[in-house]
Formats: C-alpha cells, structure tokens, sequence
C-alpha cells in the first residue's frame, strides 16, 4: 500500500466516523426541541388520542429511542428519508428540486468567482501598492461586509425596477410550466432570471478569495525560489504563475469549505430573489418541526460538508507534494 | 578577453528616510575562463553586486550610475524582454540559500527543463535527457529527477541549482554565497565539484563569499569590497599574501585557521559604516588604526601598485609592508593583549554518563495496539563527557549529529531518557525533583540566532534584567547588575546600551546582549550552541575571544557547540567529536587537531578551506551522507562512509577508550596514527605515546 493510499484510507475512515457523528447529533438535537410535529393537529382538536397513537406508530414515534435510533440510522445511511409530515411528500421529493435550484445558482457563481477573484487577487498582490490593488480591496471588502440581502435589493432595484433590463423575482416567469430539470434550466427566460442573483453571489464570495490570493502571494513574493525563477529568465507573468501555484493552499481550502456550505443554500439571497432554494425550505421546515424534512436536509449538509473536506485532503496530496510523504500535513 | 568589465558601478537603494548607498563606484573586470572572488562582510555590498548585473535588484534598488559590459553590451540599458534572454543563457546565477531557493511545489528536474525550455526550443524528451546528464554531472541520482525538493538534503539541495547553473553552458556563473549554511564537509564537497564542473566547461565564475578561505582556495582574482567601495583588488597571490590595505589585513588576520593556534585571531572592532550618505571619507576610517587626517578628506583612488596584478586603496598604501608587520599585533586594533591567561583549570563541574536522548517515533495505531516498540531517533546515544571551570569544551560535528540536542540535554531542556548527568555534585534526579530553579540560574545556554532570540519590544535594560525578576536574583541592586554585565561582555558604555531595542543594535552587539542575558546571573556553567554562525568573520572572533575570556576569569565552565572546526580550535580547551550521536574522539584540543586519530575526524579537519592561497591541502572527500538515525548500521556508525572501514568495524562498534590515553581518545579500531607507516613504526604498536605529534612543531599549549 503506497503512502498516499494509506493517508486516503484513514482520511475516509476519519470521513465516516465523522458523519456518524453528525447524524446522532441531529438526532439528539431535533428529540430535544420541545414540542412536536403532531402538537398542532392535536391541538385543534381534530384528532382523537387513538388517531394520534396511530399516526405516531406510524412514523415509528411509539418504539424505544434505541430502536428509533437504530431504524433511523440505518434508513439514512441508505438515502431512505421517508415522508414529510406535513407536505405528505416523501421527503426526497421535496428536497431534491430545491437543492438542485440552489446548487445551479451557487456552485458556478463559487466556481467563477474562485478563479476570476483568484486570479485577480494574485496579480493585485504581485503589483502591491498599486492602484488596482488598493482598489480591489476596498471594494470587495465592502461587497463582503455588506450583508447579502443589501447588495441584492440594491441590484434589484437599479437593474429590474430602473432599468428594467432583468426581472426581479422568481427562477422561471410565472406562466412558464416546464417539465424536468432540462426544460427548466436550458432557455432563455430561466437566464433573464438567473443573471442577477448569480452576479450577486459572485461579488458576495469575490471579496474573500481575492484577499487570500493576494496575501498568499504578498508572502511569496520576495521568497528565494523566486528570485531564481527571475534569474532563470522567466517573464513577469510567468513567475506570477509561479507565485500563484505557491500560494493555492489556502485558497483551495477555502474553497472546498465553501463548497461545502452550498449546500446550505444562501437563506437570504434566496429570500430577496425569492428563488426556491434548500435554504428557504429549510427554515420553513424547522418552523413547523417537520422532523424528517429537517433531518435529512441537515444530513444531506453535513455530509457535503465532511465530503469537501476529504476532497480537500486529496485536493492538498496533489497540489502540495509535501503533504502525502509526512502522512497528512493538514491534519 | 575580458568577458564582464564594470565600470563605477553606483546602486542605492530607496527607504524611508534616506537612500542607502549600497554601492559606490565599484569597478572590476572579469576574464574568460577565470574564477573571480568578491569578498567582505556583510552590509559590503557584494551581493548587492550581484543582484544588479543580473537586474535582480528588488523594487526599491536603483543601479544610479556605471556600466555593466558583458560581452561587448552594456547590460544596464538593456531592455527586460532582451535582459531575459541573457540571464540563463549567458549568465547563470548559483543562488545563496538552497535550502529555499527552489520552487517548493514543482519536481526539480522541472524546474532545470523550465530553464532548458525558456531559452531553447526543444521537445520534452530531450530536456529530461539533458537533466539526467546534469544531475549525473553533479553527483546527483538521475533517477531523482521527478523528486521534490524536500525529499533532498541541503547539500544535495545546492547541487540541483548548480545542475540548474549549468543546464546551458553559461559564459559566466555568478555564485552568491554558496555554501553559507552547509558543514564544513558538505561546502568542501560542493567547491570541488563547482571547480571540477567548471574547469570541463571551460566557464568564468563570480563567487561571492565572506569566506576569505574560500576565494583563497578556488579563485584567481578578487576584489575586497567594504561599505560599497573596493578595498583592494587583484590577483588573489598578491592580496591575500601581501595584503596592502589596512582593512583586508584585518580580515585576514581575523580568519581563524586550524593549525595556527598559537596566533590568536585578531578582530576588527567596531561596526560597518552607516551608508545614508556618498561616503566623502575614507570608508573603513572609523575602524582603522592607521587613519589619519588624510583618510578624513576624501576616500582614496584605487591605486596599481606596480609590476604585479594588485590595486589598493588607501592612503597609506606606500607604507603597507610596516602596516602589514603591525597589523597583526592586537594592540594594534586596540585591543588590549591579555597574553596567554592562566588557564589552570577547576575542578569538575559538570559530568555525564552514557547520556542519552531518544525520541520516539510516531508508528502506526495498528502497531501500537499490536505493543510493538517505536523506532527510536538516537539524537544523543550514551554520551560521556566532563567540563571542568575554566574550561572549554568545544563539541564538532556535521549538521544532525545531534550535537544541539545534547546541548539542549545538557541544560535539561530537553528531558535525558537514560544515562546521568551530574552537575555540581548532584545528580539529575535531584535537579528534577524540584530544585530546577537552582539549575536553571546556574546553568545558561546562549542560542544560535541573535535575531530571533531577543524579544523585539524589550530594551535591552529589560532583556538583562529579566532572569533577575525570574530569578530573584540581585533585585535590589538590579540596575548595577545589569550595567555590570553589559560591561563584561564589551557592550561600553553600557548606558548607552541600556534603552535600545534589539533592532537598533548591530548582529554582533545582538549577540552580545544575549550572552549578558546569560551571564547576569553569575552561572557556573555556559552551554553555547553556534553563538557565531549567524556573524561576520570580525564578530565572530569577538565573540571567540569574549567567551574565552569569560572561561579564564570567572571562572565557569562553557560547552560550544559548533560545526566550524576552526573557531573551535580557537577556542576550546578540549575538544570531543560527535557523530550520530556518539562521541569518537576526545581530547586536547592541540592533540586532536594535530593529530586526529578517528578518520571522520582527519576529514572533518581537511575540510576547512585554508585562506593562504599558497597553501596546498589534500581533501579527504567523504562519500555519501550520514546515515538514517533511525536504523542504524551495526557496528562503527561512520563504517558505511568510512575508507578505512574493515570487516570487524561493521560488526562490533568500537568504544570511545579503543585508542588512546585519557588526554585523547578515539572510538577507531584503525586510529590514523597506526595507519601512516613512516610515522609510527617504533611505537604504533604499543600506543602508550603518539609518536607522531612529537614530530608536529607548532603545538603549544
């Protein structure tokens, strides 16, 4: 077994232990919220104590916590989420448009603002003191420290309401009935609407990416190596690209822990733009104490989560030679 | 033909406050095929040199007036675009540290291919060939060529820039300080194999160094560079032989050399000039003895002293032979000549026994829960060692001996996992079980770094005092204390001292600082672990002679630790050698240097490079690197390297006592004295008495 297949495997062992962890933890938390999902029916008066004592052993709520414990453990693990209780949905059902409309808006805005703020963040910092430099700074630490929701109906209100150019609200125009994820994603009206939550995700995560590219290659600039690259007869841009390979670590981790958190979807954004993402079911579902909504949502977080992290760890093995022959430099 | 002509070469660099003229009218020339040498200590300007004929100079570094020809064109009006395709091509550049020189994140064999295909076109295939001929050519595996930097050591770190050097055949190399930071016998090896490369390819060489030794060695022309002006330049013969400047005879007298131990190092004191301004004097005035009001008016022309390839600056250069002759007298330098103090030494004061220090090593969770034992690393095997007061013990070796951590040991930093260590007639338990203050204010380590050693925010009042806070030592009468020492260690007046911050003092003053930080609490005992080797030449023998002192009048007992051989032997009274963490020779310090018994030790002292350019000395070029600390070979540690190895050293590892007496002795079944049969036929068999080093004349005591 090589060196790096040995550090995989205990990455992925520690990956598993990891989400067994997550999942009990949901577990305990959702069983500690007081009241419960049933309480408003009850309290309406609409059902009877025999009624309830069914439902409840329907949803398996009248076995012991142990056996509640160990059914749950096993149907999440096999992507069994079972039903909603209130949309009377299966849960997958409910979940899967909605992660999917979150991920199409954020992961090519994290992706394109990765590289772009990047890119521009390390030829900012290659030209310290520069105007560019001092320029970009300022203005993607206000575009970060701007909450979200500012930013977005700013945009709004210039670009759909002055200038009428997009429209405001919503991922699809009202009268369009598309069938499928195709349909739905690949036509112009889905673009009109998609321009301006996406520009604002780009400019809400630029500010962050940009400063680590430039700090990492601040850093690296006046490093010996470089000097012999310079001596050795490499251009400016060519020992830029140098210094950028050099400072990716950090970059790369950030990015992988962001990829993560997509997942979560972005509440506010999805809010002003009214795009109907994860993070707006979510919260509507810890509202109204769906547990098997929220359970299998948190999974579905968590485990993307502890997978960019192991991406992360392999990600590192590759782009820094140092780390698998010490057997886990990230650790 | 000349091949690089500078001509009044002026750089300044932009700060804050004042520009700092880093280089003022610096003028030499280099011919085809010759090895020249730039030298001087630090803040001379010699790398700034450097970095402006490769246009390397960073953001704030102007080249302000002078030409710079090479080949005929002028590089300093060269555009970028067209600077580019001369550096590599014709000018190749051996950067100063190899141990972050290269890129981290990219193979080396890359990163020569990049070179390769920057300037040539060609495919792939032909770029890796002409890598594994270069790593071939300069001692290195050609199998490695997809390693990573870190997977080689310092040395072989150096080799992969000088492969990279030599990757297309420059017309000119330019080596900025290559083997600052590697031991002794990793630099020889890395000089024989520039020069050896270099002879084959027939290339002209610019070495930069402050090692006189060095240049002494390898070149054939150099100048002296001081405070951005050239000293004294010409054929290295004449200039290091017959010195005609004032301040290249003070560099040269305070090179310390091995075999000269009844001449003591003279320093130059004081400190390099402050370059704010276009110096209008004489730049080495403040330091020279033989100034006089001349050297106030202007700074000298560099003056051809006739029929011999040798130019000096210096107002006096009429009178050098009498300068010469009172240059080597400290007094001269004013220095006050302590003469050969009584160095009777006291009684023992700090012994230990088989010490040992392993460190284990992490293993994996299956064979922990299997109970297998952990490798072990054995930085300190059973080490065996007794300093007396007054005495110095000077502790050698190569870089992973694990010479720091019997220091660290020694001081009970680091926790002893076997042996005894008895300090002041009590042993280390007692120490341990709750007296570790009392040790600690008896016994003080002076660290390698004077930068990174002193807290930057703390004036220097605060940095001596703080052990007698700690302590609580002297509280009453702190301040006295405090000005005290700083006046023992040579920091007068010492108020003046008193409220600076690290950062306004100089390198060796630094030092200085630290060394009262130890001594403000009158130990008895002073574990110096490379105090110098972050110091100029000058400072270091400063240093040297401080330490010295200190050892003769209060009394104390010092261990310094070091892998330079030549300041040791300055130094010390006794001398032992550590490799892989075992001692394999001890002894009188003149008896082990004259006569070295175990052959690491014969090839540790042939290793220093001898700063008379007339002198000839035969390398012993070990083979190979230490071996992994962690497995071991059986048997003597150094037979894998060894050219004398026979088959029982690789079966049984000979003790310290094997040779010798107890003045000197020496872990080697084949000690040297038996080998060279003309020396000791009569009593090499019974080797109660050295019969060779009755023969050697210039050992005193």
């Amino acid at each position: 077994m090589s060196k790096f297949q040995r550090f995989l495997l205990k990455r992925l062992a520690i990956s598993v232990l990891l989400t067994l962890i997550a999942v009990s933890v949901i577990f305990v938390v959702l069983r500690l919220l007081p009241g419960s999902p049933f309480e408003a029916l009850v309290t309406s008066g609409n059902l009877n104590q025999e009624q309830i004592d069914e439902i409840r052993a329907m949803y398996g709520l009248d076995q012991s916590i142990w056996v509640q414990y160990v059914n749950y453990l096993g149907s999440l693990l096999t992507f069994q989420f079972g039903y909603s209780i209130l949309r009377s949905q299966p849960v997958w059902d409910v979940l899967e448009p909605r992660l999917i409309n979150s991920l199409i808006l954020l992961v090519p805005a994290l992706v394109t603002t990765a590289i772009l703020s990047s890119l521009l963040g390390m030829y900012a910092g290659w030209n310290r003191g520069s105007r560019l430099e001092k320029f970009s700074i300022v203005s993607t630490t206000l575009l970060r420290s701007t909450p979200v929701f500012i930013t977005a109906i700013f945009f709004i209100i210039v670009f759909a309401y002055n200038l009428e150019i997009v429209p405001a609200l919503g991922m699809r125009s009202i009268r369009a009935t598309p069938d499928g994820y195709i349909e739905t994603f690949a036509s112009l009206d889905f673009l009109h609407h998609y321009i301006l939550p996406f520009t604002v995700a780009v400019l809400y995560y630029s500010g962050d990416f940009l400063l680590l590219a430039r700090n990492g290659v601040v850093e690296k600039r006046g490093s010996e190596f470089l000097k012999l690259h310079r001596a050795k007869g490499l251009t400016e841009m060519e020992q830029l690209a140098r210094a950028g390979r050099n400072s990716m670590l950090p970059i790369l981790t950030y990015f992988t822990l962001r990829l993560g958190m997509i997942f979560q979807g972005l509440i506010l954004l999805e809010v002003v733009f009214s795009w109907p993402g994860i993070g707006r079911e979510l919260v509507l579902a810890i509202q109204q104490q769906d547990y098997p909504l929220v359970q299998a949502a948190v999974f579905i977080m968590a485990l993307a989560v502890i997978l960019a992290n192991l991406l992360a760890d392999v990600l590192y093995a590759y782009f820094d030679p140092t780390v698998s022959t010490s057997g886990g430099g990230s650790a | 033909m000349t091949l690089l002509n500078v001509e009044n070469l002026k750089v300044t660099y932009a700060t804050d406050d004042e520009p700092v003229h880093a280089v003022n009218d610096v003028s030499f020339r280099i011919d085809e095929g010759v090895n020249y040498g730039l030298a001087g200590e630090s803040g001379s300007g010699k790398s700034t040199v450097a970095e402006a004929l490769l246009g390397l100079l960073p953001g704030n570094g102007t080249v302000e007036s002078g030409t710079i020809e090479f080949n005929g064109t002028d590089l300093t009006s060269l555009s970028e675009a067209e600077r580019r395709d001369v550096l590599w091509e014709d000018i190749a550049y051996i950067p100063q540290s190899a141990m972050d020189s290269l890129d981290p994140v990219m193979s080396t064999g890359d990163q020569i291919a990049q070179a390769i295909h920057t300037h040539r076109n060609v495919t792939d295939a032909k770029a890796r060939d002409r890598v594994r001929e270069l790593f071939e050519i300069v001692g290195l595996d050609p199998d490695r060529i997809d390693d990573y930097p870190h997977e080689f050591s310092g040395g072989m770190r150096q080799r992969v820039t000088i492969a990279m050097a030599l990757a297309l055949e420059p017309d000119l190399i330019i080596a900025d300080e290559p083997t600052t930071g590697l031991d002794v016998i990793v630099q020889d090896k890395i000089i024989d194999k520039i020069l050896e490369i270099q002879e084959r390819m027939d290339s002209s060489l610019l070495l930069i160094t402050h090692e006189i030794g060095v240049i002494a060695e390898t070149c054939d022309e150099l100048s002296i560079l001081y405070g951005g002006k050239v000293m004294e330049q010409g054929s290295v013969d004449n200039v290091l032989v017959n010195p005609t400047n004032p301040y290249t005879m003070g560099l040269k007298n305070s090179f310390p050399e091995i075999d000269e131990e009844d001449e003591d190092p003279v320093a130059i004191p004081g400190s390099p000039p402050n370059l704010n301004r276009e110096p209008t004097a004489c730049v080495f005035r403040d330091r020279c003895p033989f100034a006089t009001d001349e050297c106030g008016e202007s700074h000298p022309d560099l003056v051809d002293l006739p029929n011999r390839n040798h130019r000096s600056a210096c107002h006096r250069v009429k009178e050098a032979a009498q300068l010469r002759r009172d240059a080597v007298e400290p007094e001269t330098w004013g220095i006050p000549d302590e003469g050969d103090a009584d160095s009777s030494r006291g009684e023992v004061i700090l012994e230990t026994d088989a010490l040992e220090k392993h460190y284990e090593q992490s293993q994996p969770l299956l064979d922990k829960l299997r109970g297998e034992d952990p490798d072990h690393v054995k930085a300190v095997d059973g080490v065996s060692l007794s300093v007396r007061r007054s005495e110095v013990l000077g502790v050698a070796g190569e870089s992973g001996c694990g010479k720091s951590t019997l220091g660290e040991t020694m001081a009970l930093l680091e926790e002893p996992t076997g042996g005894d260590l008895t300090f002041d007639g009590e042993t280390y338990e007692y120490y341990r079980d709750g007296n570790l203050q009392e040790f600690r204010r008896k016994v003080q380590i002076i660290f390698q770094d004077p930068f990174d050693s002193l807290n930057p925010r703390q004036t220097v009042r605060k940095l001596v005092g703080e052990p007698l806070t700690i302590h609580d030592y002297r509280t009453d009468e702190k301040e006295q204390a405090i000005v005290e020492t700083l006046e023992k260690v040579g920091l007068t007046p010492a108020e003046k001292f008193l409220d600076s911050y690290p950062h306004e003092l100089s390198g060796g003053q630094r030092q200085r600082v630290a060394v009262a930080k130890a001594l403000v609490l009158d130990p008895d005992f002073l574990i110096c672990d490379e105090p110098a080797s972050m110091l100029d030449v000058s400072l270091k023998v400063n240093l040297l002679n401080l330490l010295r002192g200190l050892a003769d009048a209060e009394d104390i007992g010092i261990v310094y630790i070091s892998h330079d051989l030549a300041s040791l032997v300055q130094v010390s009274d006794r001398l032992a050698i550590m490799y892989l963490g075992r001692i394999i020779e001890e002894g009188d310090v003149d008896r082990v240097a004259a006569q070295p018994e175990h052959p690491y030790t014969a090839s540790l002292l042939s290793a220093a490079p001898e700063k008379d350019p007339t002198a000839d000395r035969t390398r012993v070029l070990l083979d190979g690197e230490p071996p992994d600390p962690v497995d071991l070979p059986s048997g003597c540690a150094f037979a894998p390297r060894c050219p004398k190895a026979q088959e029982s050293c690789r079966e049984a590892e000979p003790a310290i006592d094997e040779t010798g007496d107890e003045r000197h002795r020496a872990a080697c079944y084949f000690p040297e004295s038996e080998a060279d049969p003309t020396a000791s036929e009569a009593t090499a068999l019974d080797d109660d008495e050295f019969p060779a080093s009755a023969n050697t004349d210039s050992v005193g005591d």
